[in-house]
């Protein structure tokens, strides 16, 4: 009797607990597919000068860089960069490293400036 | 020169060892005039007042049994040498293996302080029955104890959360509202899992801890189980941490299994580009939605949304990069030493800690078949078909698991890419399971 409560209690909680998960994500999936209709203007409210950018999937696409596309140039700057710091690593420079004076080096900067 | 800088140190050294031991003399002679004094005046004989004085010689001898009896190995036995052992084998992992070294090496570190036997600096009586013994808590806390309250107070996981929300880019699941779905379906595993573990004979309580393994989400499985079952942090927070290092192993075959060629060719269309006005809108509906739905994921969901809308607001840059950065890391640091302390031999070693571990990549595996069983099922009604290899990314590991699905999905067609697509359902996953960790928590919480 224990062990049947036990499991009843616990196909309960699984069955109800799916269902709210589910059922939040749902709720959220059905707001957020409303507010992008509102943002990308698809049911948009009726405005007088501002016509709608893309009309349908196909114009967006057209407007809209290609997942290859996108790869091709996103690789091409990769090696963009990654030639420019090989460049970088072949130029030698030199830094002018400035020491201050201060009470922990004193003995640094005697050496450095004072001796003749 | 260098001989009186010799004579100097030798004679310095020599003038502190005297002083030294003279302050060790002195109390010794008080306390053998009290002691003699005493037993004058008990018994006014001048034998037993001089038999007071043989102790000294033993006293000795017991100040070193005493010490010898204090050090660790002297109470060392067979469960702190293997728990010691495990704690190295982490440590190994982490610095060698690289296996989310950013918590294992925490972790394991944190593991070997609390199984120093003697050191004290974890002790599992002041949390014992779920709730903190404030009583005796300033007289017996270690270190570790101190540090732990954050965990047993459910702070770290949320502070976790503020700095993931503020990493985590929500822009392709705005794009793609409904990969959100495969998000939810990816927490069928918790719920599987939870009845395996009632099955296993687990009471309800620790077998909700056991499920949210199957989130794949650090930290909503720590903030679960210091909830419904304290005892078994351990365990489940290594597993879980463990198995989500384990994405690349354990999803790839699952994903191949359930997808045949045609549908693992599938090319996705591009996501459409999201305003800043969604992305700033987005954390603050869910966080409206969610709490008033389900009001105990409010904390965890609350946390990631806040992190995630300082982010996109762009008006609190300085915040936004000290929870991205160091706030994120110094509590990285105490919740993985917490945590590690949490393992001590007596709640490690158990055989519950092995069926944990066996459920719990039960738990991942069937989370992750859930997600590309989903969206197989979706493909039926869509007119832009899914790629089913995105839904495995419905685990909430981010961003490992939407890098798996990239990766299988490119040794099929090369020209595929779906990490965006996949960062979706990824990132959906993370709601997915604070909500069922809210859901666990209302029913099991007592």
């Amino acid at each position: 009797m224990n062990l049947l409560s036990i499991w009843g209690d616990a196909l309960i909680v699984c069955a109800v607990g799916i269902g709210i998960v589910l059922t939040v994500l749902l709720l959220l999936v059905f707001i957020l597919n409303g507010f992008s209709a509102i943002v990308t203007n698809k049911i948009g409210f009726p405005k007088k000068s501002n016509k709608k950018i893309f009309a349908t999937d196909e114009d967006f696409q057209k407007v809209h860089l290609s997942t290859c596309d996108s790869a091709a140039i996103a690789t091409a700057l990769y090696l963009l960069y990654q030639n420019d710091s090989e460049d970088n690593h072949q130029t030698i420079t030199i830094k002018k490293i400035e020491r201050r004076y201060s009470p922990w080096s004193s003995k640094i900067y005697g050496i450095n400036n004072l001796v003749r | 020169m260098k001989r009186l800088k010799i004579v100097l140190l030798l004679s310095i050294l020599s003038c502190f060892s005297l002083s030294m031991s003279a302050q060790t003399i002195v109390p010794i002679q008080e306390v053998e005039t009290e002691q003699s004094a005493l037993t004058i005046v008990e018994e006014t004989s001048i034998s037993e007042v001089q038999e007071s004085e043989v102790p000294e010689s033993l006293n000795l001898i017991e100040s070193l049994k005493k010490l010898w009896e204090d050090t660790g190995f002297f109470k060392l036995n067979w469960l702190f040498v293997i728990m010691i052992t495990v704690a190295c084998v982490l440590l190994y992992l982490a610095i060698v293996k690289q296996y989310e070294p950013l918590l294992l090496l925490p972790i394991a570190f944190g593991m070997l302080l609390s199984n120093m036997p003697g050191a004290g600096m974890f002790n599992a009586e002041l949390f014992a029955e779920g709730q903190i013994h404030w009583d005796i808590f300033i007289d017996k806390a270690g270190l570790l104890d101190y540090i732990y309250l954050g965990v047993k107070l459910g702070v770290y996981p949320c502070l976790i959360f503020v700095g993931v929300g503020a990493m985590t880019d929500f822009g392709p699941l705005i794009a793609s509202p409904k990969s959100m779905m495969l998000g939810a379906a990816a927490q069928i595993g918790i719920f599987a899992t939870y009845l395996a573990a009632i099955g296993l004979g687990f009471l309800p309580n620790e077998a909700g801890s056991i499920g949210i393994i199957g989130g794949a989400d650090g930290p909503t499985a720590i903030y679960l189980t210091t909830k419904l079952a304290p005892d078994l942090l351990g365990p489940i927070a290594i597993a879980a941490y463990s198995y989500m290092a384990l994405v690349p192993i354990i999803q790839p075959p699952i994903m191949r299994f359930l997808t045949t060629k045609d549908e693992r060719l599938i090319e996705m269309k591009q996501l459409r580009m999201v305003s800043k006005t969604e992305k700033i809108l987005f954390p603050i509906i869910v966080t409206i939605i969610t709490a008033l739905a389900l009001p105990s994921a409010t904390a965890l969901i609350g946390s990631l949304m806040l992190g995630n809308l300082m982010k996109e607001s762009g008006v609190v840059d300085r915040l936004t990069k000290t929870v991205q950065n160091e706030l994120m890391n110094i509590v990285t640091v105490f919740l993985g030493i917490s945590v590690g302390a949490t393992a001590t031999a007596t709640n490690f070693l158990t055989i519950k800690t092995l069926q944990i571990l066996c459920i719990g990549i039960i738990a991942f595996g069937v989370s992750s078949a859930s997600g590309v069983l989903l969206a197989k099922f979706m493909n039926l009604f869509l007119k832009d078909k899914i790629n089913p290899l995105i839904g495995s990314a419905g685990v909430s590991a981010v961003p490992m698991a939407a890098r798996v699905s990239q990766s299988v999905g490119q040794e099929s067609n090369p020209h595929n890419y779906l990490l965006m697509h996949a960062m979706a359902p990824n990132v959906a996953g993370v709601i997915g399971s604070a909500v069922a960790a809210g859901v666990l928590l209302s029913f099991l919480g007592g």
